[in-house]
């Protein structure tokens, strides 16, 4: 299985110097497969995904992530991606002055041999037809990174260029918050069409509502810095009308009953 | 602490000689001698000096320098050439150690005149005689009483009432040798009209040190436009001090951009008298120091009377034990209300070895205006470094991204396509941006 997964296994971190937050996470995502992860506030989903693309704010204390059974962990985060990662963004970084065209450029040509970079026919061909899978107007290639984007925009554009950029394995870091229907339905329209046998994702999610367009083939949930249940996509609808007090007490831990959206009518 | 130390070379008799081998007027000698007997009369600045206080001023030493008394050869070099031809200027000169060697193009506006300053003493006299030394004297630094008695050549620019000239000119002040040397641009705007004037700066690798003092007067009428490039990209075995000093009358309006890319050391002092109600001064400052190069800038809005607005912007990257210095000082006088007047610093810090120090300063003796100045200065922030480089960028490339980006705040607000291009592969070429060289 771990020659053609992404896998973590009994993974620690914490924030420099500061208190351990994930607690031995076991997880694999094989290549093909399109896997939920689920769970509370606080429970360490968006830690987990930043610490996989290696960002320098969190410090592994044990464990390990590997892409194709090949660990990653010594890898700096431009070296992960090139490997095959890709992480959309909870919260995508603003960056003036430079265009999403010649950004995803750069992008591309990072993965390239020097003398080797793409060329321009192939490019605008890659970036229009991504373009258009998200049914987005093309004068957007042109607009500075995230530069004055709304919410729902940039995440458009992380999905964005999660087509372009090809990856064997993506990281959707609750991709799906602040969206509303419609643009749910854009993004979720953008990764099923990055889905298929080459492609393994992780889709982070606090809510059922985005498991509706993305429908995955299994659905981990999170609790105190551990996966603490896995199930079938029915699980997702589960934890929806139930909450995740359930899931705590059957994991051995403390109900805290801040499920913001526990049961609730016509969700 | 460091003790500047006359230069034997300033003297009566290396005035008086300019004066002969240019054949200046009267007035014109008179105005020249005063200024060296301010300029002996004045001390050296020293780290005391508050304007001067963390400038590292043994940089900017002259003693031992000879007075350049013009070019090796008329040539110019490609460097400069490139430029010319890449330009969209409808007129340009360049000035070489003070010797007009090559002009290209000419203004088809009725009436503007665009020449150097000597040709400009003796065909123009009267216009140059009305407003050379009245925004920047020898009274006001011992580098601008040196400029005041030494400067050899430079430009005038003259655009007359109601003419808008379409295209920018430029004038390229270049180099050959070395030593100490002195240059004058002097412009004056005539009531609505608007031009675009673009100063630039440059030379090869001299092999010599080079002291350039240069002084910018600029005039600007009733409803008077100009956008003023003053743009440094000298070699690195120059130091520059220049001070760019505008008056602007009622409603006129002056967008100026002072560049610092080149040299070893550079000071710029860019200040604006905003003396008719109406008037607005936009000053963009950007520098990129490298190699232990040491920018120094100073600014001032002086708002003498009401309803006038200055909105300034200087923004800088630096690197490899750097240094840079940017004090600015908003002064408004009892009496200007309604004013507006912004600034802001920003530095952009790429090692631990360059240091940047900012100090904004206000005086405001009116009660009804608004005003805000800050500064920042700080690395490169680590989100943005990581959000690039989770996309595979490797970390040297990140940093030309972030550094353009920083730099783009500035840029993105002057619309000289040329210039901007320009600039942005001076900096890339600092950077070292696989492929990109500095010359076109």
């Amino acid at each position: 299985m771990s020659e053609h997964s992404l896998e973590i296994r009994d993974l620690h971190a914490r924030i420099a110097d500061g208190e351990e937050i994930l607690k031995g996470v076991d997880l694999v995502v094989p290549r093909g497969e399109v896997h939920a992860l689920m769970g509370p506030n606080g429970s360490g989903k968006s830690t987990l995904a930043k610490v996989m693309a290696g960002d320098p704010q969190y410090e592994v204390t044990g464990g390990d992530v590997l892409i194709d059974g090949e660990s990653i962990l010594e890898m700096e985060p431009d070296e992960r991606a090139r490997a095959g990662l890709y992480l959309a963004f909870q919260y995508p970084v603003e960056v003036p002055g430079v265009s999403i065209a010649n950004f995803l450029r750069l992008a591309l040509n990072a993965r390239r041999e020097e003398g080797d970079e793409i060329g321009v026919m192939e490019f605008y061909t890659k970036l229009q037809r991504a373009v258009k899978a998200l049914d987005w107007d093309e004068s957007i290639i042109e607009r500075n990174l995230h530069e004055g984007f709304s919410g729902g925009e940039k995440k458009r554009s992380e999905i964005l260029q999660l087509l372009v950029l090809e990856s064997r394995y993506a990281i959707l870091d609750e991709t799906d918050s602040g969206l509303d229907v419609d643009a749910l339905k854009v993004v979720a329209k953008g990764v099923n069409a990055a889905r298929g046998p080459e492609f393994g994702a992780l889709v982070i999610t606090h809510y059922q509502r985005l498991l509706n367009y993305i429908v995955p083939d299994k659905v981990h949930v999170m609790a105190a810095g551990r996966i603490v249940k896995q199930g079938p996509k029915e699980l997702a609808m589960e934890l929806d009308t139930r909450g995740y007090d359930w899931i705590r007490v059957e994991a051995g831990l403390a109900p805290v009953g801040d499920d913001e959206h526990a049961p609730r009518v016509g969700a | 602490m460091a003790q500047l130390k006359d230069n034997a070379a300033v003297t009566e008799a290396a005035v008086d000689a300019l004066i002969a081998r240019f054949e200046e007027p009267a007035w014109l000698a008179e105005e020249r001698r005063a200024a060296l007997r301010t300029y002996a009369a004045t001390p050296h600045p020293t780290n005391r000096d508050e304007v001067w206080r963390y400038t590292q001023l043994e940089r900017f030493a002259i003693d031992g320098l000879e007075l350049v008394d013009g070019p090796l050869d008329a040539s110019v070099v490609d460097r400069v050439s490139m430029r010319l031809t890449d330009s969209d200027a409808e007129a340009a000169m360049v000035i070489k150690n003070g010797e007009v060697v090559q002009r290209a193009g000419s203004v088809g506006e009725r009436g503007v005149v665009f020449t150097d300053l000597r040709t400009a003493v003796r065909e123009h006299e009267a216009l140059v005689r009305e407003h050379l030394y009245t925004v920047v004297n020898a009274t006001m630094s011992k580098a601008a009483a040196l400029d005041a008695a030494l400067w050899t050549n430079g430009t005038f620019l003259y655009v007359p009432r109601d003419v808008e000239v379409a295209l920018p000119l430029g004038t390229f002040t270049t180099a050959d040798r070395g030593g100490l040397s002195a240059g004058r641009t002097l412009i004056v705007v005539d009531v609505n009209a608007k031009v675009t004037f673009v100063d630039e700066y440059t030379s090869e690798p001299l092999g010599e040190r080079l002291a350039h003092h240069a002084a910018t007067e600029i005039v600007l009428k009733d409803g008077a436009k100009l956008r003023y490039v003053s743009l440094q990209n000298w070699s690195r075995e120059v130091v520059q001090q220049n001070k760019i000093r505008a008056r602007l009358a009622r409603d006129a309006r002056l967008e100026s951009l002072t560049v610092s890319l080149g040299g070893d050391a550079a000071r710029a002092e860019v200040e604006v008298d905003l003396e008719g109600p109406g008037s607005e001064s936009e000053m963009l400052g950007l520098y990129f120091a490298d190699e232990g190069q040491h920018y120094n800038q100073y600014t001032l809005q002086h708002h003498a009377t009401d309803h006038a607005l200055s909105d300034l912007l200087f923004k800088g990257a630096l690197r490899d034990a750097s240094t840079a210095v940017y004090s600015g000082v908003i002064v408004v006088d009892p009496g200007a209300q309604k004013t507006d007047a912004y600034q802001t610093n920003r530095n952009l810090l790429l090692d631990d070895e360059s240091e940047a120090v900012s100090i904004p300063q206000l005086e405001i003796q009116a009660n009804d205006v608004k005003c805000s100045h800050g500064s920042t200065t700080g690395p490169v922030p680590e989100d943005q470094r990581f959000y690039l480089m989770s996309r595979g960028l490797r970390p040297e490339v990140a940093e030309h991204v972030l550094v353009t980006g920083f730099l783009y705040e500035v840029m993105s607000r002057v619309t000289l396509p040329k210039v901007s291009e320009y600039v942005e592969r001076v900096v890339q070429a600092k950077l070292g941006v696989p492929g990109v060289k500095e010359k076109l």
